[in-house]
């Protein structure tokens, strides 16, 4: 990121011939493959199966999004999606704020088991704990949207009580002294001084938290029960299962570009928040 | 700052209540349902006949499991290899100072953003697809058959070459900053005695490397471990041989799949704690063989 808009020595350019081609190849790969994806999503099937993709000889399909969003559900599994990422990331920070403040503020009886077990909790496989979690919901009688929500809230605990730990550590007690000077009580302190404080990491983890439960996929296969409360990862494998009767492959196209724009766009707008993030989080070397 | 208990204790019982909840009580319950022959989720617990390993021997025994066993394998290995390689690679290549480092670190981490089940049916039905895929296009200009690449033979290693292009970004990001870490003075020391580049590499930077190399390798099981989503799009509608993963056959055990005569939860709790198993068996393995301690920066 260091680079400068200095002269460009070619003779070092040169020597780093070898290592250009590798990242230009990787990276073309992608862009073909999701430029061929594009096309084909306005183009008709027999287009597609006669390899005619990138031609348009009769125009752009711009009905096959219609058709997906449509008659294909996807506007159903994006607005169920939409629904459970944001909810979930708002009550994810509800719930992991106050505990992260506590826990970068006071020792107490059990501190350091709860924050073991947050650590240890972010590297539990779903496989080891979907099976009890099935059961108490059926024996609570807990289904549908609710389910999926709390599901999704209390999966992103963990990583983001201990992310944001790390960011409340680093502010000063002299805020809360202050604070308590003035006659605020503690609560009010969190939520009105100490919180705010935190706003860029609360952007980022949110970030994560929105991308986690927007892509995630076992839990909603094993927690949906109906089609009107499934999400896009589940609902685009029942588009593609579909396919082999339907045979609009222009459609199923057009969904993925439609399942694979959101996250996209947030990416291209916030990438380098998010790379930086990706490393800043759990990774200790 | 002065204790305030009532504050601690409103401020710390969600997140208690969700470790109990979500984590610490199924943790527990999977365990223990793995020694008991249980054959619903939904079975009350007076119906639980203990009956020991038994579970264990059974998924041994089972032609299916053994299959995906032999899967998992090919992917913990092969896929991490040629994952951790190619991703150490990268990273090596873009700390070199190379043009436009931020757009391809961003490129290359791209499929890490995006939904996996839209990436994974890009690939099965354009990269892979016989009739008009993009691999199939190069075999016939290269002058050759078409080969089916999602055919019995050849598709678990197209489904592992697919997951590999996609994780790679990854951990290429977790290589970078450990790279970027090591001081730069270390280098250019080495090129006044002058060491060539990749005599720094294997001298300098691999071992300096040595716990993120660890925290990779563990990432890389767990990702292994709990591989589900590409079998699952690579085999949709009926779990096949070829594609089977641990994971696949948990869920066809307890929930019901096409071939699964009978369903049986206790099984299925036994798959889980088997892959938890071999997760912390190959952390504590190279824990001890990698020692990172004995180089200090």
């Amino acid at each position: 990121m260091e680079k400068t808009k200095s002269k460009i020595n070619w003779k070092r350019e040169l020597k780093m011939l070898p290592g250009y081609l590798v990242v230009i190849v990787y990276v073309a790969f992608m862009v073909i493959m999701l430029g061929w994806i594009f096309g084909a999503s306005l183009s008709t099937s027999r287009e597609i199966f006669t390899g005619k993709v990138l031609e348009f000889k009769s125009g752009f399909h711009w009905e096959n999004y219609a058709t997906a969003w449509d008659s294909q559900n996807v506007s159903v599994f994006f607005g169920n999606s939409l629904l459970y990422s944001v909810v979930s990331c708002a009550g994810v920070l509800l719930i992991s704020a106050p505990a992260a403040y506590v826990l970068s503020r006071w020792k107490f009886r059990g501190s350091r088991t709860i924050r073991v077990l947050l650590v240890i909790a972010m590297s539990v496989p779903a496989i080891m704990i979907i099976m009890p979690l099935y059961t108490l919901a059926v024996k609570w009688g807990i289904k549908g949207r609710i389910l999926l929500i709390a599901l999704y809230i209390f999966m992103r605990v963990p990583y983001t009580a201990i992310y944001m730990l790390d960011f409340f550590a680093t502010l000063s007690h002299d805020y809360e002294e202050a604070a308590a000077i003035d006659g605020c009580s503690a609560n009010r302190t969190f939520w009105v001084i100490m919180l705010p404080l935190i706003q860029p990491a609360i952007i980022t983890v949110t970030i994560f938290n929105f991308l986690s439960v927007w892509n995630e996929f076992f839990m909603a296969l094993i927690f949906t029960s109906s089609n009107s409360m499934t999400p896009v990862g589940v609902g685009l494998l029942q588009i593609v299962n579909s396919m082999k009767y339907s045979g609009n492959y222009g459609g199923l196209f057009a969904a993925v570009i439609i399942v694979f724009l959101p996250t996209f766009l947030l990416y291209l707008f916030m990438s380098r928040r998010i790379i930086s993030g990706v490393t800043a989080g759990g990774v200790k070397g | 700052m002065k204790k305030n208990r009532t504050l601690i204790f409103l401020f710390m019982a969600p997140t208690v209540i969700c470790l109990l909840l979500m984590y610490v009580y199924p943790v527990v319950r999977t365990v223990i349902m793995s020694f008991f022959h249980v054959e619903s989720l939904t079975a009350s617990t007076s119906d639980w006949s203990f009956n020991g390993l038994e579970n264990y021997f059974k998924i041994m025994h089972n032609a299916g499991f053994i299959t995906s066993m032999k899967n998992f394998l090919a992917i913990w290995i092969v896929g991490g290899v040629f994952t951790l390689a190619l991703s150490l690679l990268m990273a090596v290549i873009l700390t070199s100072g190379i043009r436009f480092q931020g757009f391809f670190r961003a490129a290359i981490y791209l499929p890490n953003i995006v939904s996996a089940v839209a990436l994974a049916t890009m690939w099965v039905q354009y990269i892979f697809n016989f009739d008009y895929g993009l691999l199939n296009q190069l075999v016939t200009a290269l002058g050759f058959e078409k080969v089916r690449w999602l055919g019995t033979d050849a598709k678990l290693w197209s489904m592992i070459a697919a997951f590999i292009y996609g994780s790679v970004g990854y951990y290429m990001l977790i290589y970078i900053s450990g790279i970027e870490g090591i001081p730069k003075d270390l280098y250019e020391a080495a090129t006044i005695d002058g060491a060539s580049k990749s005599k720094q590499f294997f001298r300098i930077t691999l071992p300096l490397l040595k716990g993120i190399v660890k925290t990779t390798i563990t990432f890389w099981t767990i990702n292994a471990a709990t591989f589900y989503l590409w079998s699952k799009l690579f085999s949709p509608v009926q779990t096949e041989g070829s594609t089977i993963v641990p994971v696949v056959y948990l869920y066809d055990t307890v929930f019901g799949g096409k071939g699964v005569v009978e369903r049986d939860a206790g099984a299925g709790a036994a798959v889980g704690v088997v892959l938890t198993l071999i997760i912390i068996v190959v952390y504590v393995i190279t824990e001890k063989l990698l020692k990172s301690s004995d180089l200090e920066y």
